[in-house]
């Protein structure tokens, strides 16, 4: 809402100090995004008089003129426009001036034209931001003073807000509103004109009273509270007179033509959207003209005022004769009764409408009015036959004609001030403030609201004008108060709650654990989009999966974002990508984030936590005095590792996975992770089709663990064991196997034959060698540790139990023994 | 030449030998030469038996003497000797303590969470608990429990990303949905107010959605902070209190807060909450557009249809609430140039934090 100071000055007085005032008005709601000093803009733009106006030699349009601009000698301008003549008074730009202009400023020098000097401009209404008309120079009055600054002339020195407006406040989306809450804000007293405005109706009536020839009907008392025509006959339309397009341009409108700026200029006044149709479109055969507002017909088609074709649903209402739409009811005008030139005579509609339609409708065609925007937040149906008047009696002030007696006015649905009260005590108790009664009353009057102490002590009984739709309960209330008192005049406190904990859920604690040792294992945390490519899913391979429908979006804002992700990886590798484009080879990621995925038939989708990690490249660059190793599988299976260790997860397993289960990773490279029958996720190297998909190279080792099943699987509290007393004794034993015997296999055995003597093996080398170990062979070199818990083992003991132990590894495995 | 004088002799020719060795193995060659098994001070010891008996007890005293004088000396000389090595090996072993180190490398927190972190902490120790909430909502939790029924004007200040309804629901305006990706944290209060028992004292921070295209100062997904207080007998005064101590925990002990009053559905009086502007300190500047100060969050007493709604009765208990944009806060504080930078992933600019 833009308000200009100089208008609303009209009502209230305004401070002088407009950063004040804006910091004042910030702090009690209404927020200034904008500043404006009108007219600054015009510097050396004067009033002008051409004193002489001669034909340009070399063309057959311009002019060449001598204007008066108020300095010593007149300057010379060629001057293109048709109504540009002598002795006329006319707006002059002067060299070095800067007009207004969409990219930011036009400045005017010394030129020629066709061979004749021009020291500047004759300007038109457009040309200086007042308005549209570009027909041809701004004819000044004659008594308009030569040289005088053009701003001044206008009087001007205007200063505009741009004022946010919240949707509860639509008495603010007017001039006279925000004038009574200024009263409101600095308790100073507010003039508001309507009253007067209406009594000048009474002496331009003339006429068949309008009741005789105008019919109304509304057949859904849901979608119009009230709807009320005046006509106006014998108007003559034109450009609006200064003052009016001032106005009018000061709060944000185009002037268009005096019947339309009139309208717009009431709006702006009172907050109340009017419309003006040209009455003879209306007409029947008769000449007589009955206005419907009705339900707009599925699949109705309309040309609103701004020539679009729209097609209607008949949650829309329309304003129509029998013969059809003419207007879409709170939100724009039709284009075929729309006032032109020719136009004599106008019905004027002011009337209220359903916020709830009024909203739909309007997001539905994706068309915000001034109208829709006040409709939707509400317009006040009880004084609308005095802005009617008001109205009308401007729009025969301005534009001629005369007003027919009287006003059509069916009003089904009469808003009712609610009654309310205003318990004092409780209200201080609530704001932790101590306001005294007198300014609570002092405020809710000058807010408009009826106050009367009530038969309770200490209780207010309050009636709420209807322009305040937002005032329904005793809490509104208090928010008026407190937010006029001033909130930062409320001593802050601490809540002094005795029984309050502040906890952690398990499910943080998780969070928290797997950060940590994801951190403390080299990864950086990161975040990506949850909306990805419908493709996505197929560029990881893993269409064939069973991964649930995608969850997708009715409103994306590109296609490429337009389902919610299944897995957190193609965020990841798209980093993946970024980072190498960007010379960065070293990558170790991770992110924990949600993924989607839904069914046939459901309405809200699932979410699952999961946590999924790239790397690629190595942990760091070769330092002087360590080189170090590309990641490759076992690098993710260690951070895996870690993770299982932190969370105290108990039996993990690393379970192979085979191409179709996996087939986003490289076959061979790939495990399932599983704590005890639960499935953690996945670890693996990521395939190298998935890896080119993603423009990423190849190799990537990937995780992908959901969290749910880590919290499920972590322990919380982990089970003392003794620290040995007694020595152990190491036993180094290499093995020679087949390729096909895993290292899992062989643990097992060896745990298994080992007894409990057997504290831990440690596997510390695999070697393969065709000659000396043979193709197809490796071997595996394992450090086995014996150890008593409550004695020092001899060593026949130890050789006894190694023997065993070797005999059923070469048994289970057919391993040899290497020396 | 007497053995008395022999001896003599002897002992500073080894004394001798002794101070001219280099180092410990010269020195022990010494000590063989002389006290090992055919030293020349052993065999002094060793002939002791074919020393006349009148002359015994001289010698005797004239070989322990000297025996004693060469060990203390070959001990005096081993100290030194092995001092003088020792400090040779440290001296040899001195290295450029300006080379790097060998460190593994320790991983870092993404900003946002970091921040998150951060505010959790501060909240945790006000005796607030964390409680989550659903980023697909159902436009009952993320509006209409809100205070928000349907075509409420608030509705089009947020621009709403809606997600297909497969359960066959129809929508009252054409490209909306029953189901959408949550604007606001708020819907998780709805959800703390059925789950959980009174007093409620929670914080909410979650990830949130908004049709808004990515540029500098947008994202489409972004953080918000939700906090929620249910009690008996909370005031607009412990509302301000709070945020006020929160504010300066976070951005530091001299930045100051301002209430504006605002508009909310789901609180009433609502407000909105600036810090000041911790570049110019309040006095106006480029950071701050010259107010002085920067928005931070939105916040309200909790409207009492919304308590009603859940089943709490708003005449017995009160509370408020308040929501506070992650990314605008960390931008605040480490001015991010570019909020897309959160989303790319790049290494270069997560390791900063």
């Amino acid at each position: 809402m833009k308000l200009s100071l100089k208008w609303v000055g009209d009502y209230v007085d305004v401070p002088t100090d407009t950063q004040a005032f804006c910091d004042r008005l910030d702090l009690t709601g209404t927020g200034v995004e904008g500043v404006e000093k009108l007219g600054a803009a015009l510097e050396g733009v004067v009033v002008g008089h051409v004193l002489t106006c001669v034909e340009h030699p070399d063309s057959d349009h311009m002019h060449v003129v001598t204007v008066d601009v108020g300095e010593e000698e007149p300057v010379q301008i060629v001057c293109g426009a048709p109504n540009i003549a002598a002795d006329i008074k006319v707006p002059v730009a002067t060299v070095g001036a800067v007009l207004p202009s969409e990219d930011g400023g036009f400045k005017i020098k010394k030129s020629k034209l066709r061979g004749v000097v021009s020291c500047g401009m004759c300007c038109s209404r457009r040309e200086l931001g007042q308005g549209t008309d570009h027909d041809g120079i701004w004819v000044l009055p004659e008594d308009a003073p030569v040289g005088m600054a053009f701003t001044e002339y206008l009087g001007q020195g205007d200063t505009v807000l741009d004022l946010e407006i919240t949707p509860n406040r639509p008495d603010c989306l007017s001039v006279t509103g925000l004038a009574r809450e200024i009263g409101a804000m600095y308790q100073t007293p507010v003039a508001f004109p309507l009253q007067e405005d209406a009594a000048k109706l009474d002496a331009l009536t003339a006429g068949e009273p309008v009741a005789d020839s105008v019919q109304l009907e509304i057949t859904d008392p849901d979608r119009c509270q009230r709807y009320t025509a005046r006509v106006i006959e014998g108007v003559k339309v034109g450009p609006s007179p200064d003052w009016l397009a001032e106005r009018v341009v000061a709060s944000g409108a185009r002037s268009i033509n005096n019947v339309v700026d009139v309208t717009n200029y009431i709006m702006f006044l009172y907050g109340q959207p009017l419309h003006a149709f040209d009455y003879d479109t209306l007409k029947d055969a008769d000449g007589n003209v009955k206005v419907i507002v009705r339900p707009a017909e599925e699949g109705e088609e309309f040309t609103t005022l701004d020539g679009t074709d729209r097609v209607l649903t008949s949650d829309m209402t329309v304003i129509a004769t029998p013969a059809s739409a003419v207007a879409l009811a709170g939100v724009m005008g039709g284009l075929h009764s729309e006032v032109e030139d020719h136009t004599t005579s106008i019905l004027l509609e002011t009337a209220t409408f359903s916020r709830a339609h009024t909203s739909r409708t309007s997001r539905n065609l994706g068309l915000i009015s001034e109208a829709s925007m006040r409709y939707e937040r509400g317009v006040d149906d009880v004084p609308i036959a005095d802005i009617s008047a008001a109205a009308a009696a401007l729009m025969a002030e301005v534009c001629g004609g005369t007003v027919r007696p009287g006003i059509v006015d069916l009003y089904p649905v009469k808003s009712v001030p609610v009654p309310l009260s205003f318990r004092i005590q409780r209200f201080n108790a609530m704001m932790g403030a101590d306001i005294p009664s007198g300014f609570v009353v002092d405020i809710l009057e000058r807010l408009g609201c009826q106050v009367r102490p009530s038969a309770e002590d200490g209780v207010l009984d309050v009636v709420a004008p209807t322009f305040r739709p937002d005032l329904e309960r005793e809490i509104d209330l208090y928010e008026e108060v407190v937010r006029l008192w001033g909130m930062d005049r409320i001593a802050p406190t601490l809540p002094s709650s005795p029984d309050r904990v502040g906890t952690r859920e398990q499910s943080e604690v998780v969070r928290g654990i797997v950060n940590g040792t994801l951190r403390a294992s080299g990864m950086n945390e990161t975040m990506t989009y949850s909306f990805v490519e419908p493709a996505d899913v197929k560029a990881m391979r893993m269409d064939g999966l069973d991964l649930g429908m995608a969850v997708e979006l009715l409103n994306p804002l590109n296609a490429d974002q337009s389902v919610m992700r299944q897995t957190i990886l193609p965020g990841l590798l798209r980093s993946v990508a970024y980072n190498q484009h960007h010379g960065t080879k070293n990558i170790q990621l991770y992110e924990i984030g949600t993924v989607f995925f839904t069914a046939e038939g459901r309405k809200k989708p699932k979410e699952r936590t999961r946590v999924a990690g790239v790397l690629a490249g190595a942990m760091g660059e070769d330092g002087w005095n360590e080189k170090r190793a590309p990641f490759d599988f076992f690098d993710g299976k260690g951070i895996v590792e870690n993770l299982a260790r932190e969370l105290a997860l108990p039996k993990v397993r690393f379970k192979e996975l085979v191409p179709e289960d996996a087939p986003q990773l490289q076959p061979g490279r790939a495990a399932q992770v599983l704590s005890g029958g639960t499935v953690l996720g996945w670890v693996g190297e990521v395939h190298p089709l998935v890896a080119a998909a993603f423009d990423a190279e190849a190799p990537i080792v990937a995780f992908d663990l959901d969290m749910k099943a880590l919290e499920k699987s972590y322990r919380p509290a982990r089970d003392y064991v003794d620290v040995p007393t007694f020595p152990a004794v190491e036993v180094d034993q290499a093995f020679v196997v087949d390729e096909s015997v895993t290292h899992e296999k062989m643990e097992q055995v060896m745990t298994s034959a080992g007894g409990k003597m057997l504290e831990s093996v440690a596997l510390f080398d695999v070697y393969r060698d065709d000659e000396r170990v043979g193709a197809g062979k490796k071997s595996m070199a394992y450090r086995l540790t014996y150890r008593a818990p409550e004695r020092t083992l001899t060593s026949e003991e130890v050789d006894k139990a190694h023997e065993k132990l070797v005999k059923k590894v070469q048994g289970a495995t057919a391993a040899e023994v290497r020396s | 030449m007497t053995i008395i004088e022999e001896l003599d002799s002897l002992k500073q020719r080894v004394l001798a030998d002794i101070s001219a060795a280099e180092d410990s193995a010269a020195l022990e060659d010494v000590r063989i030469a002389v006290l090992g098994k055919s030293g020349t001070l052993t065999a002094y010891l060793r002939n002791m038996g074919n020393v006349p008996k009148e002359e015994k007890a001289q010698v005797g005293r004239a070989v322990n003497e000297a025996r004693t004088a060469v060990e203390t000396a070959l001990e005096e000389a081993k100290k030194l000797l092995q001092q003088q090595e020792l400090d040779a090996a440290i001296a040899s072993d001195a290295v450029d303590i300006t080379l790097p180190g060998r460190s593994q490398q320790i991983g870092t927190r993404h900003l946002i969470n970091g921040m998150i972190d951060e505010m959790t902490d501060v909240f945790l120790g006000l005796g607030y608990s964390l409680f989550e909430g659903p980023e697909v909502e159902t436009d009952y939790y993320n509006f209409e429990a809100l205070n928000a029924p349907p075509d409420h004007p608030s509705r089009s200040m947020q621009d709403t990303f809606y997600v297909k309804d497969l359960s066959g629901d129809g929508s009252a305006v054409k490209g909306e949905s029953d189901v959408l990706l949550r604007t606001q944290t708020s819907g998780a209060q709805v959800h703390a107010m059925e789950d959980c028992s009174l007093p409620i004292y929670i914080i909410v921070p979650g990830k949130v959605y908004r049709r808004d295209v990515a540029d500098p100062s947008h994202l489409p997904q972004f953080h918000q902070i939700e906090g929620l207080v249910v009690d008996k007998g909370i005031t607009f005064g412990d509302l301000k209190g709070t945020l006020d101590y929160a504010c300066k925990a976070i951005f530091g002990p001299d930045r100051r807060t301002r209430f504006r009053a605002h508009y909310f559905p789901f609180t009433e009086p609502s407000a909105e909450v600036d810090v000041s502007c911790g570049v110019c300190g309040g006095e106006g500047c480029r950071m701050c557009k010259g107010t002085g100060w920067l928005e931070l969050l939105g916040c309200g007493m909790v409207d009492p249809n919304v308590l009603e709604m859940s089943g709490i009765d708003p005449e017995v208990y009160s509370g408020f609430a308040f929501g506070l944009g992650v990314e605008r806060a960390a931008c605040l504080k480490y001015n991010v140039p570019d909020l897309r930078m959160l989303l790319e992933g790049d290494m270069r600019f997560l390791r900063q934090f």
